[in-house]
């Protein structure tokens, strides 16, 4: 054999086995990856919730993995425990954090397994149940902690700490509950919060930075006050999630909701009667849902149609398990990495409110409220924090022991409500924090002005508290 | 011969092994290069690169030739009647470029002036203008010719062009001088000036060819706590007067405009800064807004101001500003997001007819009214700027200014359909990149401005925030030019940042932009550009030739005086040349100079640069001083800012000529052959 002739030869091996590579990648789709599961024995199906935090712990689940197709693939990866949900991948595609039980009576802890190794270990080692691990960038996570104190009574808290457990910070402060988190591209958390006090609240999505700061209402579905769950962030820049209404004990709808205009973007990717549990985006333009299909009584995992509003194609069934959900073992693109303005030295935060008797465009329509607000009150959970005097053009700057739930309401000059009260509020040690009005519209922006607010000093909250004397901070 | 070679080649070989022994082994060289590093950087993890800072950062010389490029960076553009020819102005390269649109490439460069900013064509298209904003002037090109045959003065920083409605005269927007030259193109000379808005920039003719509509990027001067107003400037075509300055509220960075064919509205890309709120967050709109102002074209017509951001996606900096043909359709330039917004006009038409002007106040402050006309965001490449539409409606063409290429759009299909390579470096440099950097707002939470927002063309965009240090309210500061700061530390007025790494690293990001801090490669990126690419402009106005006037020198001899007008001696640190010494006309130290005020901490300031300080009002660190003069006669109390109180009012003048003459920190090295030589040929050039 002349050289020329090797040559050929190795030149059309390689063509091919170029060509093998470029058909193989480009017939790769992401759903091909390994699909991490949540099963719960169909046994169990009438004693589960569906949705609010009950819906967090279910019972005698598992945590399995499953290649598409490959039904013989199926793996469960948590035999040792009592119960396992919720699993959450690492952005890298190899590693798992998830919430499990290894006992019955036992409280629910975090745990972290490496999915190639199927080697796990315990991140989170406390006496109250957790739930809803999700990673957060630099090597850490936020998770929910049942946490029972006067301040928030008994809720179930957001949590961060780093993947050793280690560095463990509260970051919501609020009597509501916070489940199902996820963290959005842009880095910060978003959460379903549910407010527990003074009354049952609704539920609603709920965004903040990763150390507790800037909480704010994301999402809330207003016309039926129907809860929210599960909520993913899709790569063409959506919210896809489950939506329960109250009278929906088992499936929900599969909701889409833009990220740019969350409050105006609604859309039901499903109609009728409701037959998901949970639905995850798959690379760029594939769904996965868990739920029935019609005439089936399985609650099995289906590729879902979202044009056609419909389940397609089967990816896996269990007969002895109902899936709850599944998502995939790939690599995803970092969140950002946020940088954090709280400083744990500092005991107080400012917040700083533009006018309070700017809302919405009702009060432009109909020439601005006819009675204005001249005073707030500041509630706490317990007890009012004090009574503060509104300036002249609306804006008031309070500085509030840090960490503290409380509520805001306005009263016109004769001590009648005007407005509220507000949804929870708290501010973390050295947070800065900005409102436009009161209840005000949540799109709108502040008017270029200066607050006279701003030309005085802050308001302390609780009044009762006259000084606080802490570590200066220097911002710019 | 060839053992002399061998002999050097081992030679360097064991230099070459010993210098990397000791940067990767030596122990104690690590250390002191890791302390060195952080020292630098004010972070502990900085990758130990020498390259970033020793290399990337030099402006002169054989190394600085090697590792930048020279790039076109196309800007504005011009389109003839057929559609086949685009014209482009390149503004680095000093260039008008001629593409053929058919063929998709460029089929002629021409030189004109530095800096060229606009390019219009009358309507024979016999001739091609060209402003030139860094030379002072306009080049007439002859398209016949494709050469420049005629160059018209005009005033300082020549930027929006415009011919008159008889084209007869070229309308001049003058962007530093503040004024608007008219140009008669028979005689070729000026025969009028117009004063206009602070730096204004577009200039448009409406659609019954009867008025021009001038546009300004910064804000009217105003003491902080004003309103931020800017001036749209109205000239009458055939008296060629000024009829109107339109106030446009609360919104700056107007760069130009553009008239629906219908002629009922008038379109103005425009920033909706919050300089006046406590910079306490991003979210919600709380540094800055992007938008469009729409002007209606009916007696008693109002400016209506909407928001082009949505409620979690800013769209950073908008600049270029084009119609369709039909009137349905207009295109607005994102150069900080790489984006183009198409806005549907009919539903802009009702949402004005809608709505009072109460609610439509209300709406300009409104993230959510974007979405009931806009249809569509379009994806660019870096830094879109001028756009064009063909004459036949059916092509949007795009000024990618910092990818070297004219992106071509449909308008019907609204996708990227094509791309005109201008034959630019293949290569980024780091200097590029980092200008990207500085001209992108994916740095910035949900990308609501960039660097350049507050300083654009790497200058200031002469407005005062409050930066909410400690408490809200307090500490006012007035933005700092970029320009040629790389020798200038410490940075910030309180002076606490000593290098532009600190200025820009953690910090930045903690308390401007909360986002994620820019990664290293970026931010090495950054400061490169920032050290070497960011130069004054010649300041033509006050020093043209680089030599002082009579007056400017006698305001010199106070500016470096040793004893006052009585003959007593001014003790040496009250002397003005002392704190402001050249090249930059700063000591680079701290110092109380009573400027002081209520909200202030007790601290001491910085000592700014004086160069080019003329284009740089409102003055010291709080910005409440509006002009040089103030700075005395205002806000400086007991001659602790310099010996003053001793001087007439004419010698203070000639102080403040002298202080207007001050010129780039290149003026004033001697061993600068390159600015000689320049300053020469504009003295040869004036005789």
């Amino acid at each position: 054999m002349n050289p020329r002739s090797v040559f050929k030869i190795l030149t059309l091996l390689l063509t091919i086995q170029v060509c093998i590579i470029t058909v193989s990648c480009k017939s790769r789709s992401a759903g091909d990856d390994l699909l991490v599961l949540t099963e719960v024995p169909v046994a169990m199906r009438q004693t589960v919730h569906h949705s609010g935090i009950h819906s967090r712990y279910l019972p005698e689940a598992r945590i399995s993995s499953v290649k598409p197709g490959k039904q013989d693939s199926h793996r469960i990866l948590t035999g040792d425990f009592y119960s396992a949900c919720w699993p959450d991948i690492s952005y890298n595609g190899k590693f798992m954090l998830f919430a499990a039980q290894e006992q019955k009576d036992q409280p629910w802890q975090i745990y972290e397994m490496n999915l190639k190794s199927h080697k796990y270990r315990k991140v989170i080692s406390v006496n109250d149940n957790c739930t809803d691990p999700a990673y957060l960038p630099g090597d850490r996570l936020v998770f929910s902690k049942l946490t029972l104190n006067d301040t928030v009574k008994s809720a179930h808290c957001l949590y961060t700490c780093n993947l050793d457990g280690s560095g463990l910070r509260q970051i919501t402060f609020s009597p509501c509950d916070n489940y199902a988190t996820t963290v959005l591209k842009d880095g910060r958390i978003l959460t379903v919060n549910t407010q527990l006090l003074p009354d049952h609240g609704n539920s609603i999505l709920m965004t903040m930075r990763p150390d507790g700061t800037k909480a704010d209402m994301f999402y809330m579905n207003k016309e039926n006050g129907s809860i929210p769950n599960n909520p993913r962030e899709t790569d063409d820049g959506r919210i896809i999630f489950i939506e329960y209404g109250e009278a929906d004990s088992h499936a929900g709808q599969v909701v889409s909701i833009s990220y740019n205009q969350p409050l105006h973007s609604r859309i039901e990717l499903t109609q009728g009667t409701p037959v998901c549990y949970s639905v995850t985006p798959v690379g760029s333009d594939k769904y996965l849902a868990t739920g029935y299909k019609p005439g089936e009584e399985r609650v099995s995992l289906y590729e879902f149609d979202p044009a056609n509003k419909t389940a397609g194609k089967l990816v896996f069934t269990d007969p002895e398990y109902d899936i709850y959900e599944a998502v995939p073992a790939m690599p995803i693109e970092r969140p950002k990495n946020l940088p954090s303005e709280v400083d744990l030295l500092v005991k107080s935060g400012l917040i700083l409110c533009q006018d309070v008797n700017l809302a919405d465009i009702e009060t432009v329509k109909n020439n601005n409220p006819i009675v204005k607000a001249t005073m707030i009150e500041v509630l706490g959970v317990d007890s009012t924090y004090g009574v503060v005097p509104l300036e002249a053009d609306g804006s008031f700057q309070l500085k509030v022991l840090a960490d503290l739930p409380f509520r805001i309401r306005s009263f016109d000059e004769n001590g009648r409500v005007v407005n509220g009260p507000s949804a929870w509020l708290w501010l973390r040690p050295n947070e800065r924090r900005g409102c436009v009005g009161c209840h005000e519209d949540p799109e709108l922006v502040p008017f270029n002005r200066i607050p006279l607010a701003v030309k005085i000093p802050p308001v302390i909250i609780p009044v009762s508290v006259t000084e606080i004397k802490e570590k200066i901070v220097e911002l710019e | 011969m060839n053992t002399v070679l061998k002999k050097t080649a081992i030679a360097t070989g064991i230099i070459g092994l010993i210098v990397l022994f000791i940067q990767f082994c030596y122990k104690p060289y690590i250390k002191w290069s890791r302390a060195h590093v952080d020292y630098i950087t004010a972070v502990e993890d900085h990758p130990l690169n020498c390259l970033s800072c020793h290399l990337y950062t030099q402006r002169t010389g054989l190394i600085a030739k090697l590792i930048n490029a020279d790039y076109y960076s196309p800007f504005n553009m011009a389109i003839s009647a057929d559609g086949k020819s685009l014209f482009i102005v390149a503004e680095e390269a000093g260039m008008l470029m001629i593409a053929d649109t058919e063929k998709g490439k460029v089929i002629k460069k021409i030189k004109v002036g530095d800096q060229p900013h606009s390019v219009i064509l009358d309507k024979a298209e016999k001739y091609a203008f060209v402003s030139n904003q860094w030379s002072d002037n306009v080049s007439v090109i002859d398209l016949a010719e494709m050469a420049v045959t005629n160059t018209l003065k005009t005033g300082n920083g020549p930027a929006g062009l415009a011919l008159s409605s008889d084209e007869k005269k070229i309308y001049v927007v003058n962007s530093y001088a503040s004024d608007i030259s008219v140009i008669s193109l028979e005689s070729g000379k000026e025969i009028k000036r117009l004063s206009a808005g602070n730096n204004p920039s577009g200039i448009r003719m409406s659609a019954d060819k009867s008025r021009l509509y001038v546009t300004s990027r910064r804000a009217l001067l105003a003491p902080y706590g004003e309103p931020v107003v800017s001036e749209l400037t109205v000239i009458n075509d055939e008296d060629r007067i000024i009829t109107k300055r339109e106030h446009v509220e609360s919104a700056y960075m107007i760069e130009n405009v553009a008239f629906t064919p219908e002629g009922d509205l008038a379109i103005m890309p425009l920033i909706r800064p919050k300089n006046l709120v406590p910079s306490i967050q991003v979210d919600r709109g709380f540094i800055m807004t992007n938008g469009i102002g729409i002007i209606e074209q009916k007696p008693g017509g109002r400016i209506i101001q909407l928001l082009l951001d949505e409620p979690n996606e800013y769209f950073a900096d908008p600049f270029g500003v084009a119609i369709t043909p039909d009137g349905k359709k207009a295109f607005v330039s994102h150069s900080g997001v790489d984006r183009i917004s198409v806005v549907n006009i009919d539903s802009l038409r009702k949402i004005i007819n809608e709505h009072s002007t109460e609610e439509l106040e209300f709406y300009s402050n409104h993230l959510g009214v974007s979405r009931r006309f806009v249809e569509k965001r379009i994806k660019t490449g870096a830094n879109p700027k001028g756009i064009v539409v063909s004459p036949d409606g059916k092509r949007l063409y795009v000024a990618e200014h910092l990818q070297d290429r004219i992106a071509v759009i449909s308008t019907e299909t609204l996708e990227t359909i094509n791309t005109i390579d201008l034959g630019g470096p293949r290569r980024v440099t780091v200097a590029r990149q980092g200008r990207r950097v500085l001209n992108n707002a994916d740095g910035t939470f949900q990308t609501q401005f960039t660097c350049y927002t507050c300083h654009p063309d790497g200058h200031e965009d002469g407005l005062v925030y409050n930066m909410a240090s400690k408490d809200m309210g307090r500490n006012l500061a007035n933005t700092q030019s970029l320009r040629d700061i790389g020798d200038t530390p410490p940075y910030k007025w309180n002076g606490k940042n000593h290098t532009i790494y600190k200025q820009d690293g953690l910090r930045f990001s903690t308390v401007l932009t909360r986002n994620e801090p820019f990664n290293y490669s970026d931010l090495d990126a950054l400061v490169a550009y920032i050290v070497t690419g960011i130069p004054y402009p010649p300041n033509l106005v006050y020093n043209p030739t680089g030599e002082l006037n009579a007056m400017q020198l006698r305001g010199k001899y106070f500016f470096e005086r040793t004893h006052d007008s009585y003959g007593n001696e001014i003790p040496e640190k009250n002397r003005c040349i002392t704190c402001h010494p050249p090249p930059y006309f700063t000591h680079l130290q701290m110092e109380d100079v009573g400027s002081l005020i209520e909200s202030d901490d007790s601290m001491l300031f910085d000592t700014p640069h004086l160069n080019n300080i003329y284009a740089s009002p409102p003055y010291l660190h709080h910005g409440l001083a509006l002009t040089l003069e103030e700075i005395w006669t205002i806000y400086s109390k007991n001659d602790n800012h310099g010996v003053v109180d001793d001087l007439t009012k004419i010698e203070l003048n000639e102080l403040i000529e002298y202080l207007r003459s001050l010129s780039g920190p290149e003026y004033y090295r001697d061993d600068n052959k390159k600015l000689q030589a320049r300053i020469i040929k504009r003295k040869n050039s004036k005789k």
